[in-house]
């Protein structure tokens, strides 16, 4: 009951008409998810857009010191480079993935046999516990490990696969690509499934060669597929973590110290949590990049 | 009144039908009323005085954890008033879960803490002063008497203590004496008491065969920060350096620092008797190299005859490894640097805590014979009380043990520690690692460190 002036109008839910009573159920339905996502999605999303405007150091109150924070941030090395490597990580990491689980599809696709046992064990590397696996590179990488024990016999001297501030990163997009390219092969498989094989026919009764039948049928028929890995996968890169975390700890001197790392230890190593915040904010934008890229490339798709 | 009448018919008391409206109706009243009744017992309870309760934090290690927590039952024994939430957490978890403790208010009233940490919590006010009376000492002077210089330049500020010590100790060269003896050498007389000797010491040891060690000199810890600042440390303060000037600003390009660079990348660079890349050291083992033989001399703290059974039975049986004194620039003043852990009390504990945690903190440290049975060879902090007994004097090379830990200086004393370790780590690594520029490597350093350190520069000023 509200009142208004000296009248009192009525708005209790019992008296509504049908159509609003129907909203009314519908919006208290999803109010505690509604409540959910404010209270730990947006909210500390919020919180941490605010914190990025103040100098906050976990213990004392937050103080405003409006952009210095970003200021400070594009004038630190450390950042930028963590900046650097965070995108040169999403890039291979991508093209890492999406051409290596095409071509796993393909394969798999052909109907070869043992179709279905290569798929099984190749989509394990996805369900492995990550810690697990980083162990297993670090030594698979080690500069006498198998790694370049099976690459000696190509005349291949040691590799300081992990050591070496120029082969680092890429170490880690190879085990990027290991572990995720399996995954995306079976969303590859699903479009090229679903390719007509009528079209094909057509195009062997034409004379058409492998190459031509891949880039004038398959990538056309499966380019929406190809677009949604590209954008998933590069979302996905762009909050990795716990890769290079405990494969090299950012290091040789933070040559794979990613963004998401670098957020991590401002805050709770440095007791800076204003700056990391701001890190936070600028992971973000790059993450809404790359979102509002996918959600044009679906709408168009739609149409399409 | 209107509301209970309804809450009649919710129940059903009224022998009608229950509606949808009357239904939500009744979970809402039902829900109130719960949360009014659970914080009414919240306030219930809390008003008749019970046990005092507190939490106390500290790190995990096999040998110390342990041992803490078995004096904190048998205090809780004596103290049947006294109830302590014992938990502990990874060495380098500790420090960053108590943080987000204060942030959160839920941080503990006591907890342990690495001394070089003490910086971070004292330029923000986090920690409570002690009283040096209730902690059994007659007189701040007689307090500070009874630790190393080392440890009371964290732990006493302004004249007032921060910190009670459990542990202390400095970093030793841990030599393979098999190593020593197959390369004609005598691990005593032949010991390295310069940095140039350990080049040259190293490199008659290192086994190489093509571009693969079999057995590396000697190897310096290259796992994490912390190892890398507690190696880096000595050698800078050995050169005349520092690590910042009398107004904050970072020197550690400096010539002694550029010299200390060099020192630390020279096994490599000068001597070929150390593989950077080729470690099997681990967070929870760094010594690892050194327990599988695969470097004959290794700096680090003290290891526990139990960690050597673990990783090398046949090393810890015939006992062929021994500690001596790191090297140092002048052959006359070797030390390395020390560091330990403090009990600390949360400067928002109640008083009546505070009070409980200081009898606590005495409790557990009052017995250092009982520390040591159970922690050897980890040296408690305090002089007095325990190194002369015949159960400890046993102990192969504790005097080369307690010589480091008296003798050591401290790491730097900056609320940006954890940041300026990160800072050397990484530059530590582009020498070492990718042969970069010593000078120019550490111009870079030493200008992220004041970039670091800027704000509180400010607040200073």
């Amino acid at each position: 009951m509200i009142t208004i002036g000296r009248s009192q109008v009525s708005i209790s839910p019992w008296k509504l008409s049908y159509g609003s009573r129907i909203q009314f159920w519908g919006i208290l339905f999803i109010l505690p998810t509604i409540l959910f996502f404010m209270v730990f999605k947006y909210g500390p999303m919020g919180w941490a857009i605010y914190l990025s405007f103040t100098g906050y150091d976990i213990v004392t109150e937050p103080k405003y010191i409006g952009l210095n924070n970003y200021i400070s941030i594009f004038q630190d090395p450390m950042f930028l480079q963590a900046l650097n490597n965070t995108l040169v990580y999403i890039v291979g990491s991508t093209i890492a993935i999406t051409v290596l689980g095409l071509g796993l599809a393909l394969i798999i696709n052909t109907g070869i046999r043992g179709a279905r046992f290569f798929m099984s064990s190749m989509f394990l590397t996805n369900i492995m516990p990550i810690l697990a696996v980083c162990l297993v590179w670090r030594f698979l990488f080690h500069p006498h490990g198998l790694v370049n024990q099976l690459l000696a016999p190509f005349g291949l001297g040691r590799i300081d696969w992990l050591t070496n501030s120029n082969l680092a990163l890429p170490a880690i997009i190879i085990v990027t690509a290991w572990r995720f390219a399996p995954y995306f092969m079976v969303v590859f498989l699903a479009g090229l499934l679903a390719v007509p094989k009528e079209i094909y026919e057509a195009a062997d009764i034409d004379g058409a060669t492998w190459v031509s039948r891949f880039f004038r049928i398959t990538l056309p028929m499966i380019s929406p597929i190809v677009f949604f890995v590209i954008v998933v996968s590069a979302l996905l890169c762009a909050r990795i973590f716990l890769m290079p975390f405990i494969i090299t700890g950012g290091g040789p001197g933070g040559a794979t110290r990613v963004l998401s790392m670098l957020i991590y230890e401002t805050g709770f190593s440095y007791l800076k949590m204003g700056r990391a915040a701001a890190i936070s904010v600028v992971l973000f934008l790059i993450m809404m990049c790359f979102t509002i890229i996918q959600i044009r490339l679906f709408s168009k798709g739609e149409e399409h | 009144m209107r509301n209970s009448e309804k809450n009649k018919k919710f129940s059903g008391t009224g022998g009608k039908m229950i509606s949808r409206r009357g239904f939500l109706k009744g979970v809402g009243a039902l829900g109130l009323g719960l949360a009014a009744a659970s914080s009414l017992g919240k306030v219930a309870s809390a008003q008749p005085k019970g046990p005092v309760k507190l939490s106390l934090w500290t790190w995990e290690n096999p040998q110390q954890r342990p041992w803490i927590h078995k004096r904190v039952k048998m205090f809780m024994e004596k103290n049947k008033g006294v109830q302590v939430d014992f938990q502990w957490f990874t060495f380098t978890d500790l420090g960053k879960k108590v943080s987000v403790g204060y942030a959160t208010g839920t941080a503990p009233e006591g907890f342990s803490t690495g001394t070089w940490l003490m910086p971070t919590w004292l330029t923000r006010n986090m920690i409570a002063p002690m009283d040096v009376k209730k902690l059994g000492y007659s007189s701040l002077q007689a307090f500070i008497d009874d630790y190393p210089k080392a440890f009371i330049a964290s732990a006493v500020k302004g004249g007032k203590v921060y910190g009670y010590p459990i542990y202390f100790y400095g970093f030793i060269n841990y030599l393979n004496t098999n190593h020593f003896k197959e390369a004609g050498l005598d691990p005593v007389r032949d010991q390295p008491k310069t940095w140039e000797e350990l080049g040259e010491v190293a490199k008659k040891l290192a086994i190489k065969k093509g571009t693969k060690f079999e057995r590396q000199g000697f190897k310096f810890a290259m796992h994490a920060a912390m190892w890398t600042m507690v190696q880096f440390n000595p050698i800078l303060h050995q050169c005349g350096g520092s690590w910042f000037d009398k107004d904050g600003k970072c020197t550690l390009n400096s010539q002694a620092g550029v010299r200390a660079m060099t020192i630390r990348a020279s096994i490599i660079r000068k001597y070929g008797a150390e593989d950077p890349a080729d470690t099997i050291a681990t967070s929870p083992l760094p010594m690892m190299d050194f327990l599988k033989e695969k470097t004959a001399m290794f700096s680090t703290h003290q290891i526990p005859p139990a960690a050597v059974k673990s990783q090398n039975e046949k090393m810890a049986a015939e006992e062929y490894y021994r500690p001596v004194q790191m090297p140092g620039v002048d052959p006359n003043k070797r030390y390395p640097s020390a560091y330990g852990f403090n009990f600390v009390i949360n400067v928002n504990a109640s008083k009546e805590k505070q009070e409980v945690l200081h009898d606590l903190y005495q409790f557990i440290m009052s017995d250092l014979i009982d520390c040591w049975k159970d922690t050897q060879p980890f040296t408690p902090a305090r002089k007095s009380g325990w190194a002369d007994d015949p159960q400890v004097k046993g102990f192969p090379h504790l005097d080369e043990i307690i010589k480091a830990r008296d003798n050591g200086v401290f790491l730097p004393e900056t609320p940006i520690y954890n940041e300026l370790a990160d800072i050397i780590h990484q530059a530590v690594q582009r020498v070492t690692l990718d042969n970069a520029d010593i000078k120019r490597t550490l111009d870079e350093a030493a200008a992220q460190v004041d970039k670091a350190s800027e704000e509180f520069k400010t607040k200073k000023s």
